[in-house]
């Protein structure tokens, strides 16, 4: 028989394992996460203050221009809802597949789906050219005569994508947290963390019959998720590709937008896991270094999908005779951002293949800088899609260069400070581990039980 | 509307305009004592507060302040100001709210004079457009002429006379507004003193030249004439070989082939306008369609249309005619004389220097020769004024003269030459000696327009008095004693005479905006005040009433005679001009012996090109945001001037586009960035001038550089020896085109005329296009439009008159090189062959109105939508401003508010905007309408007059300025409306057709009448 590695190390025993996942959340923070927290809030703080400038005084302050409409906003949207996919796939697919090892990642991966989201969610409203008019976007029965949204445009699926997604993913993660939030109010020392923690948990008395109907509501969510996990970043890839714009309009766009999503979804629970286990080393015994393995596998495997993706395009490319897309393509590799399309290339397709060797996959400071590039690698791809295809389209005099500015810059790191600010915050108010799902897994008897 | 009249508080009050003065205050009033007046323009004497204590108030004004506080505040608690709404109670006569007038009147620029209509609304012009009437223009406007609408409303004009308050040594420039009275006063008793010099640019208006000519015999003054660009070395050529002293009238229309060596008779050489409707109307019938063959120098509008384009250097001009004149010789055409003999075979070396085949002169000399009389060969311009121009010139004629076209495709009218440089020069030398007087400037700017080494600055501060009559304080007027700001065109009376001798009227369409005069009325004024001048001058107390006498007396028995005057009067003002072009056939008698002293002459080494652009022009007129965000109608460069090198020049010496280089002309240096212009002779460097004003106004101050420095002392523009320095600097050329070649897709098709005659849609491929969706129907009209490319000059004037018509915002260098250009129509420009000697086509492109339009679909709140007559339209209150129109239109025509452009327009230019446009704010879309609204006024009026729409009734605003009738509007769903016929030309073919937009535009295809078989076909390669 094979024997199994196990998922909980240490020989925990159950109150160890309640006392470790709730200490972050029940210590004083000390200086590292104090530093790390302060700089992302001011990093939000000025984040704000530059999109208050530029909801002042127009969109025009960042690269967009003529012809290429989208820009900066667009692609950090797209990149951001791309790393929205990895925790609901954890939790939701994994789940329904039975998949165990996605029990210590999953709480903080859908953690980080959630804030994705977010961050993202602001961009397509801050983006157009008057933002204070963008509940248009959304239908509802209103006073403005016959006016109703354009179901025929991209865009506004883009909306009922996006908000379901958001929805859903906070609801599945808050329904995983209310067991947890029951044993904080239950640990809890003085009233006021009782009284948060109490109303937070809705009541859960972990008798049989919560568990019976959470289970039920568990595994509902979780089916109701896996399809969205598909549908969201197809549906962001319809945005590009119903249009008719060549480059953008591609029939691979859907799989491969998921498959793109999911690796750099997976590259950024690497990224945040191997920063959360130095921060809190207790932690090593339940993400270990079988559960970082495993998500190389993932990210190798995504990123040969996404590799395939890169190939087929061109191979269409010429395939489909059509001058204009035969241009854009090669233009796309060696056109004035041919950089970018072999930054995206090497990031993406190229230094992922190290992790076909298992000391690669199992080392902690490569699979960080891995996941580093892959992030930086798909944030290009998106940058390559949007602005490649629209800087030289079909009229070569209306052929342009996207004009990148200081605001440009500014908007896209400092959607990281908003990111991290609430991932940290997160860390230390939200049990980081689920306590009551890990118990389940846990190494139990002389043969490690049923893992 | 209605006009509002608030009882606003006096500080709101608009600056009262004194010029009553039989009250007066003080005696220092009355003497108008220059510290009172400047006094007088303080609101507070003295400060309320006690002196000497700070923030302390006298017991009694305390209690008045608070007695006066509580009166307010009561007051203000009971009710809002009053502010009443009052309608016309007396309706102005013939005007209706919301329904445009228009008055002919009429632009001159001292050569070229065109017949307007000026669109009016609620008693404001609102758009200048061409009278269709007028024998020369037709209706075509220049862009200058279009764009004087922002030079009226400009915010940096004058509002009233300025006197300087000069120190000692005439450098303090503190100005006051004089009294009028006053100031005439003091003006004519100078005046009176004698000396007396008149300097002014030409004058085409005949009523203001007896004016003047009045008024010069009045006072004994002398009145020169001096233009920046002058044509007067062709009038003395023309005397010296003609006998006298004419302009020529070329009718293009009536010439088979057209040589043309640097005269850029399509954008601003003589009357471009007239010269763009002729030649497109001598190429509308392509199979008898006549040849443009161009020397170029420059890569002007000239060239870039023409069938045959050769690149020389200026010094070869004359090596040119020269080259078809031996060759005339060698073909035993000519008869030429011994004397020329000898020079010809001087010439025959230099030749074989121009680089060219020589086989290029033997056809075009037989080529002249088959169409002799029936051809035109032209020079002209600032870029022929070399050394040699004389020759050039006399050498023009005498080709001319000997092929038969004198007296038949040429025509003349006597013009009187202007000054020559040595002229100004004289005048410099007597100013500085004091023998100058009183000096009078009126639309001269000659501090600008000449070279500092000149010294007119200096030799202006002699003269005991200058006045000017500019309309700000520009660099030449700042030295004025008075300025004393003439009306502009649009708010004055006036007439012009055209270079074909048609006379037009100038109606005012606004009473005068500030507190100005009409130059015309000064001299009178003067002369009346001094009692000096004929009786004519003096009868007359306004110009109007001058003007009116002198059409009696002096128009009507030349044009009609035996005719009543007020009749004639009425008829004038309604058509605008009176009579018709009155060139006459000249004699044809040059002599070829005259042409043997103009001996040729070794030139080696690169050499300047001073060229003008359809845009600045001289750069008189050019605090105007629209002139300067127009793309040159070649390069595509806006807000600047540059030096333009050919690729090869710019390979030799290290340089990369935008890199400033050091130009030196005989020891005068001025700093431009390299521009690298494909198609130009490698040993040229070609500058425009116009640019770099100093003192003109916010929007043009320090713009470009001044090439007119560059300008040698003997006047010499073009052809001087240069040498060049680069420096470390590199400044960005502002090009809203991305991209110059169409890299090979059928973008703009052209073919041979040899290829037209065998296949009318020679060299178009059209694309199997097939939908499952049968597409929309059209039960009412369905709006179309053609542009016919072969027609199309690329000159610009509809891109102008779309931006007036339409209220589009001009952004500025900084964001066009950002890509955030608003035009809605712009003309690409492509280069077609090798880079070093390309061809150029020229493609309008606006909203193309897709059936199919791939925008609609996209918009997330329908904000842009197909209406039932086949428009796309564009909602603006609904965008919420994604852009996903402007990423999914093919033809890249949509435009983005990124920034508050409408929250610029600064008072009074918002008077300029036509209220029948919305203007846009930030954040939405916007394009071309086909403009909806001229669409709207016709169907109201066919309404109400129960009746079809007249095909050709409805004319959008491009189509309207048209030179060279390129655009056609109407309705595609009439089988015999003109567009209709045109979407059926062979010709015609859709842009990106295999895109299945279905547009509602179609292009006509160009052909290039330059005897090859086969066009080398750009779109070879498209599938």
């Amino acid at each position: 028989m094979i024997k199994r590695k196990q998922l909980v190390l240490g020989n925990k025993t159950l109150v160890d394992i309640t006392n470790d996942i709730c200490e972050p959340v029940e210590s004083i923070p000390k200086k590292g996460w104090i530093t790390l927290f302060l700089g992302a809030k001011t990093l939000m703080i000025f984040y704000f203050g530059i999109i208050g400038y530029i909801l002042a005084n127009g969109i025009g302050l960042l690269g967009v221009n003529h012809p290429i409409a989208w820009g900066t906003m667009i692609v950090t949207f797209v990149f951001w809802i791309g790393i929205g996919h990895a925790g609901t796939l954890i939790s939701a697919i994994l789940f329904l597949f039975r998949q165990k090892w996605r029990t210590s990642v999953a709480r903080t991966a859908e953690a980080m789906t959630v804030f994705a989201v977010m961050t993202a969610g602001l961009f397509p409203l801050l983006h157009t050219g008057r933002p204070w008019l963008d509940f248009w976007l959304f239908p509802y029965p209103n006073q403005r005569g016959p006016l109703w949204v354009n179901f025929r445009s991209p865009l506004l699926w883009d909306v009922f994508a996006v908000s379901t997604y958001a929805t859903v993913s906070i609801v599945f993660w808050y329904i995983g947290m209310v067991p947890d939030f029951a044993t904080l109010k239950d640990r809890a020392k003085n009233k006021i963390r009782k009284i948060v923690y109490g109303a937070l948990s809705l009541g859960w008395r972990g008798t049989a019959r919560n568990w019976s109907h959470y289970e039920m509501v568990y595994l509902l969510l979780a089916g109701l998720s896996t399809p969205l996990v598909l549908s969201v970043h197809t549906i962001v890839s319809f945005d590009f590709a119903v249009s008719n714009l060549p480059g953008w309009h591609t029939t691979i766009f859907p799989p491969y937008f998921v498959a793109g999503a999911i690796f750099s979804g997976f590259a950024m629970v690497i990224t945040l896991m191997t920063c959360v286990r130095i921060g809190f080393p207790k932690f090593k015994d339940y993400i270990t270094i079988d559960h970082m393995e495993v998500m190389n596998k993932i990210i190798m495997t995504t990123g040969l999908m996404v590799g395939y993706a890169y190939t087929s395009e061109f191979f269409i490319a010429w395939y489909s005779g059509n001058v204009y897309e035969r241009y854009v393509f090669v233009n796309r590799a060696l056109g004035t951002y041919g950089w970018c399309y072999w930054a995206m290339v090497s990031c993406n397709v190229l230094l992922p293949q190290i992790f076909w060797f298992k000391k690669a996959r199992r080392s902690l400071t490569t699979m960080f800088i891995i996941s580093i590039f892959v992030n930086i690698g798909m944030w290009f791809e998106r940058f390559v899609i949007t602005v490649t295809s629209l800087h030289h389209d079909f009229l070569p005099s209306s052929w342009g260069n996207y004009a990148w500015s200081f605001f440009d810059g500014c908007i896209l790191f400092g959607s990281f400070g908003m990111f991290l600010t609430l991932f940290l915050g997160y860390l230390r108010v939200f049990p980081a581990i689920s306590i009551a799902e890990i118990k389940t897994v846990m190494h139990v008897g002389k043969d490690g039980g049923h893992s | 509307m209605q006009e509002q009249s608030t009882e606003s508080a006096p500080e709101n009050r608009p600056e009262k305009i004194e010029r009553d003065t039989n009250y007066w205050l003080s005696l220092e009033h009355y003497a108008q004592d220059p510290e009172f007046l400047k006094l007088g323009s303080q609101e507070f004497a003295s400060s309320p507060l006690k002196e000497g204590e700070e923030n302390a108030i006298e017991r009694r004004d305390f209690l008045k302040l608070m007695g006066a506080s509580i009166a307010l505040a009561s007051t203000g608690c009971l009710r809002r100001p009053v502010q009443k709404v009052v309608p016309y109670n007396k309706q102005p006569e013939e005007v209706t709210l919301g329904v445009p007038n228009y008055y002919t009147s009429s632009y001159s620029d001292g050569v070229e004079s065109l017949g307007l209509l000026i669109k009016t609304r609620e008693g404001r012009p609102i758009k200048v457009e061409g009278n269709p009437e007028h024998p020369n223009n037709k209706g075509a406007v220049s862009i200058s002429a279009q764009a004087s609408i922002l030079n009226l409303y400009d915010p940096d004009r004058l509002n009233g006379p300025r006197k300087n308050l000069w120190n000692e040594k005439r450098t303090n420039k503190d100005t006051v507004t004089p009294k009028w009275d006053a100031m005439d006063d003091e003006i004519s008793a100078q005046l009176k003193k004698g000396s007396v010099v008149i300097l002014s640019s030409s004058i085409s208006s005949p009523s203001l030249r007896s004016i003047v000519s009045e008024f010069s015999q009045g006072f004994a003054a002398k009145h020169l004439v001096w233009d920046a660009h002058s044509n007067d070395q062709l009038i003395r050529a023309r005397k010296m070989c003609f006998g006298a002293e004419t302009l020529p009238v070329y009718q293009i229309d009536k010439a088979k082939l057209i040589l043309s060596i640097d005269a850029d008779f399509l954008a601003t050489f003589l009357t471009p306008m007239a010269f763009s409707k002729q030649f497109s109307k001598g190429r509308r019938e392509i199979e008898k369609m006549s040849r443009l063959v161009s020397f170029d120098s420059t890569f002007s509008l000239t060239g870039a249309n023409a069938d045959l384009r050769y690149r020389i250097k200026p010094s070869q001009q004359l090596d040119v005619v020269m080259a078809i004149f031996s060759e005339l010789e060698k073909q035993h055409k000519v008869v030429v004389p011994a004397a020329l003999k000898n020079t010809l075979d001087e010439y025959r070396n230099r030749i074989s220097q121009l680089n060219m085949d020589g086989k290029i002169f033997a056809e075009i000399a037989k080529d002249l020769w088959e169409n002799r009389g029936q051809s035109i060969v032209m020079a002209g311009g600032i870029a022929t004024q070399t050394e040699f121009s004389e020759g050039l010139f006399c050498a023009v004629n005498c080709l001319n003269s000997i092929l038969g076209n004198e007296g038949k495709t040429i025509l003349e009218r006597p013009a009187v030459a202007s000054s020559s440089f040595a002229d100004i020069k004289a005048l410099i030398t007597s100013m500085t000696a004091g023998k100058v007087k009183t000096l009078i400037l009126h639309k001269v700017n000659p501090i600008y327009h000449l070279p500092e080494s000149f010294g007119f600055a200096e030799a202006l501060k002699k003269v005991d008095m200058v006045v000017s009559t500019a309309d700000r304080i520009d660099e030449t007027s700042q030295y004025a004693n008075y300025i004393i700001p003439d009306n502009h065109p649009l708010e004055a009376w006036g007439d012009s005479e055209s270079l074909e001798g048609v006379i037009s009227l100038q109606q005012p369409s606004i009473r005068p905006l500030y507190d100005s005069r009409a130059f015309a009325l000064s001299l009178m004024n003067w002369g009346f005040i001094a009692k000096m001048g004929p009786k004519r001058l003096l009868a007359y107390e306004t110009y109007y009433d001058y003007l009116r006498n002198y059409w009696k007396e002096d128009v009507l028995p030349k044009v009609a005679k035996g005719q009543n005057f007020d009749d004639f009067w009425a008829q004038a003002l309604q058509k605008g001009f009176v009579g018709s072009s009155r060139a006459t056939a000249g004699k044809n008698s040059a002599k070829l012996e005259m042409l043997s002293h103009y001996k040729a002459s070794e030139s080696v080494g690169p050499e300047l090109v001073l060229y003008p652009t359809v845009m600045m022009g001289d750069g008189s007129q050019t605090n105007i945001s629209w002139l300067h965000e127009l793309p040159d109608p070649v390069t595509k460069i806006t807000w600047d001037n540059y030096a333009s090198v050919s690729i090869a020049f710019a390979k030799k010496n290290s340089l990369s586009e935008g890199d400033v280089i050091e130009l030196d002309v005989n020891g005068k240096k001025l700093e431009l960035p390299t521009h690298i212009q494909p198609g130009l002779h490698d040993e040229v460097i070609a500058v425009a001038v116009g640019y770099g004003r100093t003192k003109v106004g916010r929007v043009a101050n320090n713009v470009g550089r001044n090439s007119y420095s560059l300008v040698s002392d003997q006047g010499i523009f073009s052809g001087q020896k240069v040498t060049i320095k680069k420096t470390s600097r590199k400044e960005k050329l502002a090009n809203p085109q991305g991209n110059q070649s169409m890299e090979g897709r059928q973008i703009v098709v052209e073919a041979t005329v040899a290829e037209y005659q065998k296949k009318k849609s020679a060299n178009i491929h059209r694309h199997h296009t097939w939908s499952i969706w049968p597409g929309q129907e059209y039960n009412g009209n369905k709006w179309g439009m053609s542009v016919d490319l072969n027609s199309c000059t690329g000159c610009n004037a509809c891109v102008v008159s779309c931006q007036s018509e339409n209220n589009i915002p001009v952004v500025g260098k900084k964001y066009v090189l950002e890509g955030r250009e608003m035009a809605w129509i712009r003309i690409d420009r492509y280069y077609t062959g090798t880079p070093d000697n390309p061809e150029v086509v020229f493609q309008p492109v606006m909203c193309q109105q897709c059936s199919n339009a791939p925008c609609e679909t996209v918009c997330p709140v329908l904000a842009t939508v197909h209406t039932d007559d086949g428009l796309n339209a564009m909602v603006y209150n609904r965008c919420v401003g994604t852009r996903y129109c402007s990423n999914n239109c093919p033809y890249k025509v949509r435009r983005f508010n990124w920034f508050a452009w409408n929250k610029k327009i600064e008072a009074p230019l918002n008077m300029a905007l036509n209220p029948e446009v919305t203007v846009r704010i930030r954040g939405v879309m916007e394009k071309c309408t086909f403009c909806v609204q001229r669409i709207k006024t016709v169907k109201n009026t066919a309404r109400l007059e129960n009746r079809k729409i007249k095909d050709g009734e409805i004319k959008t605003a491009c189509q309207v300025v048209c030179p060279t009738d390129a655009i056609v509007f109407g309705d595609m769903n009439d089988p015999n409306s003109a567009v209709s016929a045109l979407f059926k030309d062979e010709r015609a073919y859709a842009l990106l057709e295999e895109w299945h937009a279905a547009p509602s535009v179609r292009y006509l295809s160009k052909i290039r009448n330059n005897g090859e078989e086969k066009r080398h076909s750009n779109s070879e390669e498209h599938v």
